[in-house]
């Protein structure tokens, strides 16, 4: 019989290791509801900043993958997660949270990404995955001049795209400045969105009518076009027709029916800010 | 010809880089954005000017920018959420919404319907260019099921 000298500083690292990997056995049985936690979490803020329904659903598998839970049921909705683990076992456990829409961040998304991948390759513990999902909790609405300014110089590019003059990209870079003002100031009632959407789209093409007014010639058109891109839902409507071709129905709806909603708001108030235009200039001007 | 090209170049990054910040992208794939944006827009300008339709201009500029996307989101190890986001942003038919707009409430709706289609067409090119540059060629090693 073979025998082995290990010196005593190995013997400790085994017994520490046995020890911890007894103590994490001894959680993994009896600490279901902690997976299930930190699972809903980190789906939920997944949904909550603008993730797609594939991010999330994977994400939420690949968590109670790496945390031994076979037995499991998970079903995502753009506004919604429930999951079910353990069903028909002796400690059967529920999630279900409903996940208003929010704004998307996608900083929040990349940084829980990691944080799932870490915790699946194990690199964090489920206890460190927690505590910095906790921390992705905190509403973070960015530097508001820097995002007003982002603002208009988005709005100023985007009229040159699309035809405009420098002059043009000029009027326009401060309509998307004020723009951005004015949808940070009324965020902060209870004005209900849509409605928001629509008084911030009467004040654009007012707001490009003032240099007409003064006498300079530019083209109406392009300004309004650059600084309603701001507002335009692309990301959502190209999101709800891949969750359709994904079989997520009721998911694609929810974010049709918003994308749509959004358009019909931008277009009525920039209508109405037009015939009052009309209106007041007389027929001069439009 | 080539100075307007060069124009929209730096106009289209800047301007996907400007919407990026509000979408609060990570500082460090600013730059990788702008590119992606870039990409789709000049490939839709040189599209259209070579005189292809508006929905062919933008299914291929949205497949080219979608297919760089998933290489960007490879290289920089971050979702491709984060580059197809601010990337479509030039391509979005925001012209189309004014115009269908502007005609209705100015009693023209024989126009209206034009530009209403038109935004349809394109909201549609570009989603058809995400889903077909979204196709993966091999089967998908990490795939997961609902049921295990």
């Amino acid at each position: 019989m073979k025998s082995v000298i290990l010196s005593s500083k190995k013997m400790e690292e085994i017994l520490k290791s046995n020890k911890e990997s007894e103590e994490m056995n001894h959680d993994a049985e009896i600490n279901e509801t902690g997976i299930l936690a930190l699972t809903t979490l980190a789906g939920e803020l997944l949904l909550k900043n603008g993730s797609e329904i594939f991010r999330v659903q994977d994400t939420i598998l690949r968590i109670l993958d790496a945390c031994g839970c076979t037995n499991r049921h998970v079903y995502v909705l753009s506004n919604a997660i429930f999951i079910s683990l353990n069903e028909g076992m002796d400690d059967p456990c529920t999630a279900i949270r409903y996940v208003p829409l929010g704004t998307v961040n996608l900083s929040r998304i990349a940084e829980i990404n990691e944080i799932s991948r870490g915790l699946c390759e194990g690199r964090f513990t489920r206890d460190e995955a927690m505590r910095k999902l906790e921390k992705c909790k905190k509403p973070w609405s960015g530097n508001p001049l820097f995002m007003t300014i982002a603002c208009g110089i988005g709005a100023g590019s985007f009229s040159i795209l699309f035809g405009g003059g420098f002059a043009e990209g000029f009027v326009s870079f401060f309509i998307g400045f004020f723009l951005q003002v004015m949808l940070i100031g009324l965020q902060r009632t209870q004005i209900p969105p849509y409605l928001i959407k629509i008084l911030v789209s009467i004040f654009i093409p007012l707001g490009a009518f003032l240099p007409l007014a003064a006498g300079f010639s530019l083209a109406f058109d392009k300004i309004v076009i650059g600084s309603i891109i701001p507002l335009v839902p692309g990301y959502v409507f190209t999101t709800s027709i891949r969750d359709f071709f994904n079989s997520d129905y009721l998911s694609g709806i929810i974010h049709l029916i918003d994308s749509i909603l959004t358009a019909v708001c931008i277009a009525v108030g920039v209508g109405l800010a037009i015939v009052l235009i009309q209106r007041l200039g007389g027929g001069i001007y439009l | 010809m080539i100075l307007q090209y060069v124009i929209h170049l730096i106009a289209s990054m800047i301007g996907t880089i400007a919407f990026s910040i509000l979408f609060y992208v990570p500082k460090k794939q600013y730059l990788y954005c702008g590119l992606t944006g870039a990409i789709g827009w000049i490939i839709y300008c040189a599209l259209n000017d070579l005189g292809f339709s508006l929905a062919f201009s933008n299914f291929i500029a949205t497949l080219v920018l979608t297919v760089f996307s998933r290489a960007m989101a490879i290289i920089r190890k971050t979702p491709i959420t984060v580059f197809l986001v601010p990337g479509i942003f030039p391509l979005v038919p925001g012209a189309g919404i004014y115009y269908t707009a502007y005609y209705i409430f100015m009693n023209n709706p024989q126009q209206a319907g034009v530009k209403a289609l038109e935004t349809v067409t394109v909201a549609g090119a570009i989603t058809l260019g995400i889903l077909i540059g979204s196709i993966r060629l091999s089967p998908n090693p990490n795939h997961r099921t609902n049921i295990s």
